[in-house]
């Protein structure tokens, strides 16, 4: 495979390359471009970067649609829908929720030997024991992302962003927000336990009473957060009001704020953290699976392509040398001191069952409480 | 009425002008800001977001894409939605009420659930996801709207003039196209305006039944997982100065459309 | 109009030369529409059946179908039926909501919610609608509510995040009370039952308002100029003459406005706090997870619109018996 070369496009300017190089609008462009045939992904906004989308297209005369998802849950629901005979070729599935789509027949297998850009991946993400699940690899890791503590520096030390406990202190009531289910894990955490549950597999008692802490540990603090959310376009309109000044989130969206000049930091708490890994999955019985090679085996071919995806999201990218195409701000505000990183652990699919049928009621109950 | 009562209620409808309007300006204002987020204060300002939308073909592409939808749908609603009027408005008949409910039962069903409803409904049927289905589940939705404007409007026709056409010879086709039909025209357009606001405006439906293309509003809620910046706030924007300048030289025209035919 | 001799009853023409000039007439004296209109015509009963044909024909595949399925899921255990896996019928969703108190507590919030917003919207929207119906000249009705109409073209999710940078910390609202000296730290307006009020009266407002308007309207105004020539003062003459006559269209905004506001999920979920968690957040909550939860999320979501079809069933009918009361 021909190895694409990535332009570098203002981002502002993304959009009127954009318009430069379409002659017409979508809807015609789609009749006319019967040579090559289609790839049709699934994935979250900017994840595929738009010039190395045109380029592809220019160079193999395949058309790529790209529906934009904005979460898991939707994705699911959306392909367990049109089973069994999907639209979608490539969808963008988190690492940890693999066997959730797995065990629903929704993903093929990813046969590595097609894809000769495999070694581009840097081998923490792309042989790490959570991406290999009944000796296949489901998944193209490109981007990773963490839960951490992110803090406005006007108002908050370093220091205290050092220990989750902040976040349930009095000092900043009525300031800070997370998201309850990832905060379930992490309270497990903090109080000593595996947030993973995989300890626990065959100890149901104790995996329930582990949960029934954490829940309680939540209810009890609850008149001290803001704001329980989802999104995080959320959390970051909250810092910019100032209506929180310290919270928990995910480093993408942290990331995104960083960048753009606010005086905002990040940590891993030295707790310690749970990170999670976006792959680019093949659907099963997908319509165009050759294409869908093709494209994937595109994208993963140079770091460029992958520094372009981290200047978008925030997120961190899984390709080997990518940071070297990032600005310094950007190297900023996705990297993290080791001995952070020395705290932060993947999350794990195998107890997810469980674990999900446990901690969901404990967060509807901490809501509702 | 006094005129004491008549400001209190002149201030009153201004102060709610305003309440809905401020937010508003808000997203206009925001959409000047140099930033990749909205929010006071606004340290620099820049024209780069709202040039960005016209030149953005997708942006573009996607308006269109909206409104033919709503057009389409909003024809479909209309036509069933008054055929539905007419029935209830008419003679009793065993079932009414059933048939009553069940008219206005989209309307009443929460979005998510509503749309889930239709996808899976859908694949049963086989209908594909895209254009058509988003056109079909819109059009579902709009008609209890409609059913219930013009029945409205339809109960306040005398009975004695269909009757009297009746009389004069027309069957029941003309009397309803010659008589029933000009009088709800105020109704069905009223409608009409109603149906294309709520199929351009809707989200969760245009998500589980589209295909590739995004409408307006899928566009929007995607482009805001990467956080709501000043470049939703210009499109937007954009969209509603469009449908406000169609909606007001609509209004201009069928006024005087109507100036013509009282003539 | 003018009567057109040209057709008669009994399918005789005279003076074809002006029925052929209009369209209708034409049309009338037309071979095949004239034979398509005898059978149309034939009983009134056929005549019955061809115009209740499509109605009903729609009404059931396309309202109730879904609905239909909808009720199929949610008493099956799973769904969408993963390979290898037995689906079968169970009322168990429908019991979880019953055994498990957690959910009840977002349940009557929402109920409660929606019936104070509904009513702050009506407290509202009355006023407005009433200056539009009397105040306005007839010409200027259209365009001062197609004024009002113009905000609803607007995204629900952009609107709400323009509401979050009038309500926040450093929002506009904040910022005018800091410039005037009026308070020093801001007031923390945003992600309260009041900001999400704020949020669903804007876009419920709409809903009420048309009923309103519509029924205000049609009042004779003589009607409150008779009770003024009486002696009633404005307040009378509004509480015994305008607002019994404007009941139904009170009746049917608060219906579509209640209704409606057991919907709202994102509003909720985007301006609301740890406080006001509403059932459609659990519902959705069971959509977004595990596949499995699909069944139980369509059982609650049956239980809330049956809950919320009482409810609104009973009002009708205390509406009822105020009209009936009323003109005793």
């Amino acid at each position: 495979m021909t190895k694409l070369i990535y332009n570098r496009r203002r981002f502002l300017g993304t959009a009127a390359a954009t318009g430069a190089l379409l002659a017409s609008p979508a809807y015609l462009r789609r009749a006319s471009a019967q040579s090559g045939g289609e790839v049709n992904i699934w994935t979250y906004n900017d994840f595929v970067p738009e010039a190395f989308k045109e380029q592809f297209e220019a160079e193999t005369g395949i058309k790529v649609n790209v529906r934009l998802v904005d979460d898991q849950g939707k994705q699911f629901n959306l392909l367990a829908a049109e089973q069994p005979n999907p639209t979608v070729d490539i969808m963008t599935v988190a690492g940890h929720r693999f066997l959730q789509f797995i065990d629903s027949e929704l993903l093929a297998p990813l046969d590595t030997d097609r894809l000769s850009n495999w070694g581009n991946i840097n081998p923490t993400f792309s042989e790490s024991d959570w991406s290999t699940i009944n000796g296949n690899k489901w998944g193209a890791p490109i981007l990773s992302g963490m839960e951490v503590l992110s803090y406005n520096t006007d108002y908050v030390t370093e220091e205290e962003a050092l220990t989750w406990d902040t976040l349930f202190s009095e000092k900043y009531k009525g300031q800070t927000a997370y998201i309850i289910q990832d905060m379930m894990s992490i309270v497990m955490l903090m109080k000593g336990y595996d947030g993973n549950m995989v300890a626990y597999m065959d100890d149901p008692e104790k995996a329930a009473a582990i949960v029934e802490e954490a829940k309680n540990f939540l209810i009890e603090h609850k008149s001290l957060v803001r704001k329980y959310y989802d999104g995080g376009a959320e959390f970051q309109q909250m810092m910019v009001n100032q209506d929180i000044v310290l919270g928990h989130s995910w480093n993408g969206p942290a990331a995104a704020l960083i960048n753009d000049g606010f005086p905002l930091a990040m940590t891993i708490p030295r707790e310690g953290s749970y990170g999670f890994v976006y792959t680019y999955n093949i659907a099963n019985n997908a319509p165009n699976v050759d294409n869908a090679y093709t494209f994937l085996d595109a994208i993963l071919a140079s770091p460029e392509i992958g520094a372009a995806m981290t200047k978008a999201s925030g997120f961190i990218s899984t390709y080997k040398g990518a940071d070297q195409y990032l600005t310094e701000l950007e190297r900023k505000s996705t990297s993290f001191p080791e001995e952070q990183l020395a705290n932060l652990q993947f999350f794990r699919a195998e107890a997810n069952d469980m674990k999900y049928k446990l901690v969901d009621p404990a967060v509807e109950a901490v809501k509702a409480a | 009425m006094n005129r004491g009562n008549r400001i209190f209620l002149s201030c009153f409808y201004w102060a709610f002008v305003l309440y809905v309007f401020v937010p508003l300006l808000l997203m206009v204002l925001m959409g000047f800001k140099d930033s990749n987020f909205i929010g006071f204060p606004i340290r620099s300002w820049t024209l780069d977001w709202y040039t960005g939308v016209f030149n953005d073909a997708e942006v573009l592409s996607t308006f269109g894409y909206s409104i033919a939808i709503a057009v389409l749908s909003t024809l479909v609603s209309v036509f069933v939605g008054t055929w539905i009027a007419v029935l209830l408005q008419g003679r009793s008949f065993l079932g009414r009420t059933a048939i009553f409910g069940l008219t206005v039962l989209p309307a009443l069903v929460p979005g998510i659930i509503s749309a889930i409803a239709f996808r899976i409904y859908a694949r049963w049927l086989g209908i594909e996801p895209g254009m058509g289905a988003i056109v079909w589940a819109h059009a579902v939705h709009n008609v209890p709207f409609v059913a219930l404007v013009v029945m409205a409007r339809l109960s306040t026709l005398p009975k004695s003039q269909i009757e009297a056409a009746r009389d004069l010879g027309a069957d029941p086709f003309i009397a309803f196209s010659r008589i029933t039909l000009p009088y709800l025209v105020p109704a069905i357009l009223g409608a009409s305006i109603f149906c294309l606001l709520l199929s351009f405006d809707d989200f969760v439906r245009s998500f589980f039944l589209g295909g590739y293309e995004p409408t307006l509003p899928v566009l929007i809620f995607a482009k805001l997982r990467s956080g709501m910046s000043p470049e939703i706030n210009a499109i937007a924007t954009v969209a509603l100065i469009l449908t406000a300048v169609i909606g007001i030289w609509a209004e201009r025209f069928t006024r005087r459309a109507n100036k013509e035919s009282d003539a | 109009m003018t009567y057109d001799a040209s057709t008669r009853r009994d399918g005789q023409t005279i003076g074809r030369k002006t029925a052929d000039r209009t369209f209708w007439g034409r049309l009338s004296s037309w071979g095949p529409y004239h034979a398509l209109m005898r059978l149309v015509t034939a009983s009134p009963r056929r005549q019955f059946l061809i115009l209740a044909a499509l109605p009903v024909l729609w009404v059931l595949t396309q309202h109730l179908g879904p609905m239909l399925q909808m009720l199929r899921v949610s008493l099956t255990d799973a769904y969408p039926v993963a390979p290898g896996v037995e689906q079968s019928f169970t009322f168990d969703n429908y019991m979880r909501f019953f055994g498990d108190s957690i959910f009840w507590m977002p349940f009557f919030r929402t109920l409660t919610f929606a019936a104070v917003f509904t009513f702050c919207t009506l407290i509202i929207t009355y006023p407005v609608a009433y200056f539009l119906a009397r105040h306005v000249s007839r010409r200027n009705q259209m365009l001062m509510l197609l004024l009002l109409l113009i905000p609803f073209w607007v995204g629900e999710i952009v609107r709400t995040y323009a509401i979050m940078i009038l309500l926040g910390n450093t929002g506009a609202v904040n910022l005018v009370l800091r410039f005037f000296g009026l308070i020093d730290r801001p007031i923390p307006f945003m992600y309260t039952s009041f900001s999400m009020g704020v949020g669903i009266v804007y876009l419920t407002a709409l809903y009420m308002l048309l009923p309103l308007y519509s029924a205000l309207e049609k009042l004779p105004k003589s009607l409150n100029e008779a009770a003024a020539d009486l002696g009633a003062g404005a307040w009378t003459r509004f509480r015994r003459v305008t607002l019994p006559m404007t009941i139904e269209g009170i009746s049917s905004g608060c219906t579509l406005v209640f209704l409606i506001s057991t919907g709202f999920y994102a509003t909720p979920v985007l301006l609301g706090g740890p406080s006001t968690t509403v059932f459609a957040e659990t519902i959705a909550g069971f959509f977004h997870v595990a596949g499995d939860q699909w069944p139980t999320g369509a059982a609650f979501a049956t239980i809330m619109f049956l809950a919320a079809l009482i409810i609104t069933g009973a009002f009708q009918k205390l509406m009822n018996m105020l009209r009936k009361g009323d003109t005793k």
